[in-house]
């Protein structure tokens, strides 16, 4: 399993994981915002991210 | 989870404030510092262990013990009297359903509205329900509501732009907290309709973003009053700007003026009838929801004829009666998010165990 948290909600993703008891739950971070954004440019953090998120994967 | 409450030390109450605010553990604004006697005192008037688990409150998943519900009602300036209503409050916040550790980690405004019904509203108050009953000027509505948030802060661990991501929020973050004008209304008090006897007392908590005011002049020559409040009032509790709207679930609250829920009673309107209408006009073209839906608009896109429900039941619209007598009545709409989609909460006010502390009356 892996999160994609944006970066304006990194410090919260770390603050669930740890409530949760989840510290180490892999994360990849992604920009903010991406609601909204056009499927161009979610591509375009998808080609960006991609490799990190099969990384942690691979974990 | 270690469930004892930490003491700080500090050289004097000045001292102690400054370090409470540094470290987050207020409001914002001057708090009680509440002392190991103060608490303990405040706690012995509950009749309930300190160490009591009454829930836990997310996303820090902090145990919500009576010894730390205590302090914080000392620091919102609670009476002691005040602590059965505070901690039903936590219950309810605590209980699944409520959708709290989502409801605090949101982007959305909401914030827990804590309605009280039955004797307690004396007993443990007086909670006010009439005039300026969500404003300033009543010691009660406005430490409870308080006490509840610094529950959230200190124990649930919501604090802005960490773990609660509210983008602006809304001043009943600060205090949210009314009681039903039951000896106003023509109808049967609220808890009664959720399931509970008349001579209980309860408090029901909704997640809800700030009131709304509606404004209809009634006017009871005319046949259709009644159609034209339930028009207007509709309006107000789910248009397109809603999530109710958007997300078509979750809950809302309708808060009747005494003058308009008399135009609804003197046509023969009972609550649940009420529900029923709003429910009914609250539906909305599909259309609609695809076109300034966003990327929520997606939802019928498969199906975009006819209209949807902007509420699943008429339950889910809560109805009471608060205020003075006038032309408002009031609509607070919600969040609508999270596995529960954010609903509302109802806990039996257990004030059995309560027993007076000499000296401490005043408070």
């Amino acid at each position: 399993m892996v999160s994609l948290v944006t970066e304006e909600f990194w410090e919260q993703g770390n603050f669930v994981a740890r409530s949760l008891g989840m510290p180490d739950l892999p994360r990849v971070k992604l920009p903010h915002p991406i609601a909204g954004m056009g499927e161009a440019y979610r591509e375009e953090v998808a080609a960006a991210v991609v490799a990190s998120i099969m990384q942690r994967l691979a974990q | 989870m270690n469930t004892a409450t930490k003491y700080l030390e500090a050289q004097s109450e000045e001292d102690a404030l400054e370090l409470l605010h540094e470290l987050q553990c207020t409001d914002g604004l001057p708090v009680i510092i509440p002392t190991e006697k103060r608490v303990h005192d405040f706690v012995l008037s509950c009749g309930q262990d300190a160490d009591m688990v009454l829930g836990e409150l997310g996303p820090a998943m902090g145990r919500a013990t009576v010894e730390k519900v205590a302090a914080a009602a000392v620091m919102a300036g609670c009476k002691p009297d005040y602590m059965p209503l505070l901690i039903a409050a936590v219950k309810a916040a605590a209980d699944p359903k409520f959708d709290l550790a989502e409801l605090q980690a949101t982007t959305h405004c909401t914030a827990p509205l804590i309605i009280v019904n039955g004797p307690a509203r004396q007993d443990c108050g007086p909670v006010a329900s009439g005039y300026g009953a969500l404003g300033p000027g009543h010691r009660a509505n406005a430490s409870i509501g308080r006490a509840l948030r610094l529950c959230l802060i200190n124990i649930g661990g919501g604090r802005p732009g960490v773990s609660d991501m509210a983008l602006r929020g809304h001043p009943g973050k600060f205090s949210y907290c009314l009681a039903e004008a039951e000896e106003d209304s023509p109808f049967p008090p609220l808890h009664t309709s959720l399931g509970f006897d008349a001579a209980d007392s309860v408090v029901t908590l909704l997640g809800c973003e700030a009131p709304h005011s509606v404004l209809y002049s009634d006017n009871a020559d005319d046949p259709e009053d009644a159609d034209k409040l339930l028009y207007i009032l509709s309006v107000g509790l789910a248009n397109l700007a809603t999530n109710n709207h958007i997300f078509a679930q979750g809950s809302a609250l309708v808060c009747l003026g005494p003058k308009h829920a008399s135009v609804l009673a003197r046509s023969d309107f009972s609550r649940e009838s009420i529900q029923q209408r709003l429910w009914e006009l609250t539906h909305f073209a599909k259309t609609e929801h695809i076109r300034y839906g966003g990327e929520f608009g997606s939802a019928f896109k498969d199906d975009p004829e006819g209209t949807y429900p902007a509420f699943k039941a008429p339950e889910n619209i809560l109805v009471m009666v608060a205020g003075g007598s006038g032309l408002y009545s009031m609509v607070m709409p919600n969040w609508g998010g999270a596995a529960n989609a954010n609903a509302a909460v109802s806990v039996k006010v257990d004030n059995d165990f309560f027993c007076e502390i000499p000296g401490l009356s005043g408070n």
